[in-house]
């Protein structure tokens, strides 16, 4: 009889305190390609945002632990939308991380309805600038990665004609965008563009047209398994213009592919090396954590979880309550941020502003940074 | 030169479209089963194929016979631990559809859990092109897919046409029962037909992995290009199937010649749609009276 007791009361404890833990955790969510071809960039995604979310959980930054309820969008906006509403209705958290241009843009509409802010750390689609109050970026758009590679690239290069290779979607449609209007008062030109499809994987009659048009750099805007793909069947296929892309390219597996060697690609501007608390405790973390150094994706999703916790303990200290309307109320309010790569400030659209790296594959991991140029 | 490039191109591909297209037909074909798995097949023999090679450190025979063994496996497996019982219960050919595609969706999650979910290729300098005459870039990879599809085509021409077993499957397409009565287990020659229609895509999943590269996702334009391929060949043709799959192959890669890049993929529905409304039976299926 006693031993029932004893194991009813110790039950009942220890559901009261799982009860009393999940009360007083504090949940955001993230919309993040967890299968299907792009899972990849889930995975890296989520390793920043952890590790924010442990830095915040360790200094008692929030007076509840930090919870990410992960939701996966497999890259597709319809899929996106489903898991955004799940976040917002289900769950009702006041802020979700969010990646790729198209997932995006199909979440914004319901985020701004909802009253629910959604941060993007990994689309660059430059339309992204431009989803109303509710949708912020932590990564600088296509516009300023496009603009900044054109102007290494031919400044200081010497490169005159350009080919693109876009995926068929927002986002390549912005690169495109970009570089037709970037290349011509740089005095270059964009001989060709060559749209396909997301779902195409034999390049080798776009790589013979590629060197047909005989181009000095090869810019390829696509992501996740297909780029590789890209990249190889133009090198296999005889294409030895130099290879260009944004900050898609900074993903391990394309870093290590031997075929992508040399190949250009921007990021914003980071110092890895910086000895800045925030940045050093990140790249310090990260690098006993994995073993190699960060990308900018995973900076990205770091600062996209520390600036919902810095704005989320602003309210807690004015006895606000943590909704999707009080966080953008503080955002404007606040000033500057201190993240990864420094102090920001956000652009009155939601946007980071940063300067862009331009960097070269190089076997390292991360690419060695080749020039840095100031956001258009 | 940018035309005789895309015409060498598309042989490669065509080639290698045939095989996979021929292995589904023969076993839809001879069983009339919806094999949607035969996408999963080749993802398994391409996985395969790079894990024995780069992983086991295997000589590329090992590798080809182990991509080899695993697509006859998984195919026979299915064969008799799936598609059997379905048919001893006479589930519909929807249910027959539904499972084989779960079973391909599994396969896609399984590789990825196991393998990783990005990109994977074989390093072998057989996939660097050079330049054989001016404009024009040809890699090893190019002929050994021809020679291996004709290799291939002659030695399933042979086996259909001169062996018992060959013949039992040609028998089976056209009429089971006759089979039964001539003392025959359709149910064992739709082992055959699965194991020799696993076997066909091997080849071409060995090339694909060394050539374009490979992701778990890898078996589902095998598998629309094999379902074209199939209708446009003529159902039930194996001879269709595989002019039909060189067809969508190289008219993929000719389309670049004169169209945008967008339009390569459109080529294959242009063809099925081409084929559906003035030649339903395909090249060489026969007409069909409802």
């Amino acid at each position: 009889m006693l031993r029932k007791t004893l194991f009813s009361i110790t039950f009942a404890i220890g559901l009261a305190s799982a009860v009393s833990v999940q009360a007083d955790g504090i949940e955001i969510g993230a919309v993040f390609p967890l299968s299907g071809p792009n899972a990849t960039y889930g995975d890296i995604f989520m390793s920043g945002a952890e590790l924010a979310a442990r830095h915040v959980n360790e200094d008692g930054v929030l007076t509840g632990d930090l919870n990410i309820l992960y939701e996966d969008s497999q890259a597709l906006p319809q899929q996106g939308v489903v898991a955004m509403n799940k976040l917002v209705n289900v769950e009702g958290v006041p802020y979700v991380l969010s990646a790729f241009t198209g997932v995006s843009k199909a979440i914004s509409t319901l985020a701004r309805r909802s009253q629910t802010v959604a941060v993007n750390g990994g689309g660059v689609g430059p339309d992204l600038a431009e989803l109303g109050d509710y949708f912020w970026n932590v990564i600088p758009l296509a516009n300023n990665e496009v603009g900044a590679l054109a102007r290494y690239a031919v400044e200081d290069l010497g490169h005159k004609r350009f080919t693109l290779v876009y995926v068929d979607d927002p986002l390549g449609e912005s690169i495109l965008n970009e570089l037709e209007k970037t290349l011509p008062p740089l005095g270059a030109e964009l001989v060709e563009s060559h749209s396909i499809a997301a779902s195409a994987q034999q390049f080798s009659g776009v790589a013979a047209r590629v060197r047909s048009s005989n181009p000095d750099v090869v810019y390829v805007a696509s992501y996740g398994s297909q780029q590789l793909q890209i990249v190889k069947q133009l090198r296999d296929n005889g294409v030895k213009a130099r290879i260009a892309s944004y900050s898609a390219f900074s993903v391990p597996e394309l870093q290590a592919q031997a075929e992508a060697q040399g190949a250009l690609f921007t990021t914003q501007s980071i110092d890895w090396d910086s000895e800045d608390p925030v940045t050093k405790r990140f790249v310090d973390d990260y690098r006993a954590e994995h073993n190699k150094n960060p990308t900018s994706y995973i900076a990205n999703y770091y600062n996209a979880v520390r600036v919902f916790a810095l704005l989320a303990q602003a309210l807690e200290e004015q006895g606000k309550e943590i909704t999707g309307a009080n966080l953008l109320a503080q955002r404007k309010a606040t000033d500057t941020f201190e993240l990864v790569g420094g102090e920001v400030s956000f652009q009155e659209n939601g946007t980071l502003l940063a300067p862009i790296q331009v960097l070269k594959v190089d076997g390292s991991g991360s690419g060695k940074v080749v020039s840095v140029k100031a956001a258009d | 030169m940018l035309f005789l490039q895309l015409l060498a191109n598309g042989l490669q591909v065509g080639a290698i479209y045939a095989l996979t297209a021929a292995g589904f037909s023969l076993i839809f074909g001879s069983t009339k089963i919806f094999h949607f798995a035969h996408g999963a097949t080749f993802a398994i023999a391409a996985y395969l194929f790079h894990f024995a090679l780069a992983g086991l450190g295997l000589h590329w025979t090992f590798a080809v016979a182990v991509a080899a063994f695993s697509a006859v496996l998984f195919g026979v497996l299915l064969d008799r631990l799936m598609y059997a019982p379905i048919q001893r219960h006479e589930g519909s050919f929807f249910t027959v559809f539904v499972a084989s595609f779960g079973i391909g969706i599994v396969v896609q999650n399984l590789l990825g859990s196991v393998f990783g979910r990005g990109f994977m290729s074989v390093a072998t300098p057989l996939s660097n092109s050079v330049e054989v005459m001016p404009g024009l870039y040809l890699s090893p990879l190019n002929g050994l897919a021809i020679v291996s599809a004709i290799v291939c085509f002659a030695a399933l021409h042979f086996f259909l046409t001169r062996t018992f077993v060959g013949k039992g499957l040609r028998a089976l397409s056209e009429n089971p029962e006759l089979v039964r009565m001539f003392g025959l287990s359709p149910r064992r020659l739709s082992t055959y037909a699965f194991a020799l229609g696993s076997l066909l895509v091997v080849p071409g999943a060995i090339f694909t992995a060394a050539g374009t590269g490979i992701n778990p996702a890898v078996g589902h334009h095998v598998m629309l290009i094999s379902l074209a391929a199939t209708i446009v060949g003529g159902i039930g043709s194996l001879r269709g199937a595989a002019c039909a799959g060189l067809l969508i192959g190289v008219a993929e890669n000719l389309a670049l010649w004169k169209l945008g890049t967008q339009w390569s993929e459109a080529m294959t529905f242009a063809i099925l749609f081409f084929f559906i409304i003035f030649k339903p039976s395909g090249f060489f299926g026969r007409a069909t009276v409802s």
